[in-house]
């Protein structure tokens, strides 16, 4: 069994502690809602206000993720971000002008562990023509970091956090007009690996979908800008996996091979957009149902609403190339939201094989 | 309560309370302190308090911009609008041509000379000495001078017998209607500018729009400082704004805006905010105003 966010004991200390609670409120006539405050109070008892050191952070562009954490007490671990405002290509002959964290769409992969201090800081640079800041869903405090973060083109400013959630938590800038920072691309996730870290699989893959609203139509060619009554009307002309038409497919498909097992990290940047992920030709043996602690068995389609994650696993039987969609499909097969796994390796007729007709 | 009565020994409670007095006065001597060291720090700045009397070489042209309502972006400042009073100014954002005549009359300003309170690292940065402006990306004569501090801009207005825009007379400048756009609307145009990345030059002023009051490039040439850029975001207690629900940022901003689709007026607000007086940024400059 995979029990990852919690040791098996402490979990079912929690659940234990639920029930008991659950059943004293009951009975008492108490405030039913304050199961969830003792789950919170389990939690914050963080006895590790130490820490064993000081490391820096591995960052990657999408679609990589940073190699898994060797270490297992408690760290401060230097993050540093650039917000850069920069054309790229939207689909191979459009461009736009993103504005990312670190250059990519979605921005750095950033894998902390539950209960390192991070220290965080946020460069603007100085070219980008507007301010910008950082709410990490992975934050207890106030914006989740991003009124101590809300910097000036030219300027940085830090701030730092205890990381007491293990789970994946979308990033996001949130100065004002919101929605439209989020429609130019700028999200990511950060991944607070659990005390007992990651079981270890073959592949870890980062996706982020996010949706985009151009002037014009869907690869009109040329530089385009941004839709503001468009964003408004959630009417997406782009809905994408890492902020390109075929960012992560054909060439660029993510490999594996027959027998091995995918982990993907994904997160729904939006802004408006929920995601109705699927791969088609596979099933997820495992989803960490939106990026917490609960997984569930056996999933062919996950939902991952905007500002929110999930985990999947899957393990590859067949050699092929899988279609990752939304499966609203019209976003899939008309707006660009498709992404792909290779596989390669022997054909695998006790799982699938074509019959011939006759 | 007395002091005397204050030195005698007392019971727990009443030392409790002296505790409290205790703190009540340090933290008026901490205020005390704060502000006299604030007034030392604007009186060592020899512009600020001692305006240098020479009259200006530079002409530059004011327009009127006549007295009128100006509806504030943020719903908590007045639900109704401000009138803001009649006043003139600057036809353009103060060019580096006159920077320059600015610098070369006040040594204080300089780069070199430049007091690091009043000015971060940044300060004309693009130049290339203290006297020449230099053939970079941002420095044609007639650009807009950029890289200069709050402080700076202020010194510059005291200069030359001007003062710098309020939020609220920038705004209505701001908001006069386009000349020469054609029918896109200033919205528009200013998302515009955003959605294209920054020219390979810096172009120069008067080369993008004109508004009905004859100002040219309010919007899409460079961002403007304003008299009073800090005080739409930070309420004057220390809390840092986190009980401040007037705040652009995040979603529970967005309850206290008038127009939630002006994205460009958001934009503008969330970039005040950011700003520090002593910042010096690249695509930041300003003009001045002048009362009637």
């Amino acid at each position: 069994m995979n029990h990852k966010f919690q040791p098996l004991l402490q979990k079912t200390a929690i659940a234990a502690a639920f029930v008991a609670v659950s059943f004293m409120t009951a009975c008492s006539g108490g405030n039913a809602g304050s199961s969830s405050n003792d789950n919170k109070t389990f939690q914050r008892n963080w006895p590790d206000t130490t820490l064993s050191g000081d490391v820096t952070a591995e960052l990657t562009a999408p679609p990589l993720v940073p190699k898994p954490l060797t270490y297992t007490t408690p760290k401060r671990v230097k993050v540093e971000m650039t917000v850069t405002e920069k054309v790229m290509k939207i689909s191979d002959s459009t461009d736009y002008t993103f504005w990312t964290f670190d250059g990519t769409v979605p921005g750095s992969f950033i894998r902390v562990r539950e209960g390192d201090l991070v220290e965080f800081t946020l460069k603007n640079s100085p070219d980008s023509k507007v301010s910008h800041n950082i709410d990490l869903h992975a934050v207890n405090g106030p914006g989740g970091g991003a009124e101590a973060t809300n910097v000036a083109p030219g300027q940085s400013a830090t701030f730092h956090f205890r990381a007491l959630n293990p789970g994946l938590y979308v990033y996001h800038c949130a100065t004002g007009p919101v929605g439209m920072h989020i429609a130019n691309g700028m999200y990511g996730l950060i991944l607070v690996e659990p005390a007992a870290g990651m079981p270890k699989v073959d592949h870890e893959y980062y996706i982020m979908q996010g949706d985009f609203y151009t002037k014009g139509k869907f690869e009109q060619p040329g530089l385009q800008e941004f839709d503001e009554e468009k964003a408004v009307d959630e009417n997406p002309t782009y809905v994408l996996f890492n902020g390109r038409v075929r960012s992560t497919t054909g060439k660029n498909a993510l490999p594996a091979k027959v027998g091995e097992t995918v982990r993907l990290y994904v997160g729904n940047g939006g802004p408006n957009l929920s995601s109705s992920f699927h791969v088609i030709g596979e099933i997820f043996d495992r989803v960490y149902m939106e990026g917490g602690n609960i997984i569930n068995h056996n999933v062919q389609t996950t939902m991952i609403p905007a500002g929110g994650s999930s985990i999947v696993e899957m393990q590859m039987e067949v050699p092929g190339v899988y279609n990752i969609v939304d499966h609203a499909l019209y976003r899939a097969f008309h707006k660009g939201a498709i992404a792909q796994i290779k596989v390669t390796g022997n054909e695998n007729p006790n799982v699938f094989e074509k019959v011939k007709n006759k | 309560m007395n002091i005397r009565k204050m030195l005698q020994p007392q019971g727990p409670i009443r030392f409790r309370k002296r505790l409290n007095l205790h703190a009540g006065i340090l933290r008026m001597m901490a205020v005390a302190t704060l502000t006299v060291l604030f007034l030392i720090t604007v009186s060592l700045s020899p512009s600020l308090a001692h305006p240098n009397p020479s009259i200006p070489a530079i002409e530059k042209k004011m327009v009127l911009v006549p007295a009128g309502p100006y509806q504030p972006f943020l719903k908590r400042e007045i639900n109704k609008p401000i009138q803001v009073k009649a006043f003139r100014m600057d036809q353009t954002a103060v060019t580096n041509a006159e920077y320059l005549e600015f610098v070369k009359a006040n040594p204080e300003w300089r780069k070199s000379n430049v007091n690091p309170l009043f000015a971060d690292k940044n300060y004309l940065a693009h130049w290339k000495g203290d006297l020449e402006i230099g053939t970079g990306r941002y420095n044609h004569p007639n650009a807009p001078v950029v890289n200069v501090s709050w402080f700076a801009a202020r010194a510059y207005a005291k200069w030359a017998g001007k003062r710098l825009p309020t939020v609220p007379e920038w705004e209505r400048a701001g908001n006069g209607r386009p000349e020469n756009l054609g029918n896109k609307t200033l919205i528009a145009y200013i998302l515009e500018w955003y959605s294209k990345p920054n020219p390979a030059r810096l172009p120069t002023v008067k080369s993008t729009y004109l508004n009905q009051y004859g100002l040219w490039d309010m919007h899409g040439l460079v961002w403007e400082w304003t008299f009073d850029f800090n005080s739409y975001l930070n309420s004057s207690d220390s809390r840092g704004g986190t009980q401040d629900e007037n705040q652009l940022f995040c979603a529970a901003g967005s309850l206290g805006v008038q127009n939630k689709e002006d994205y460009a007026g958001y934009l503008r607000f969330s970039y005040r905010g950011s700003l520090k007086g002593k910042y010096c940024i690249p695509n930041l400059g300003f003009r001045c105003v002048k009362d009637l």
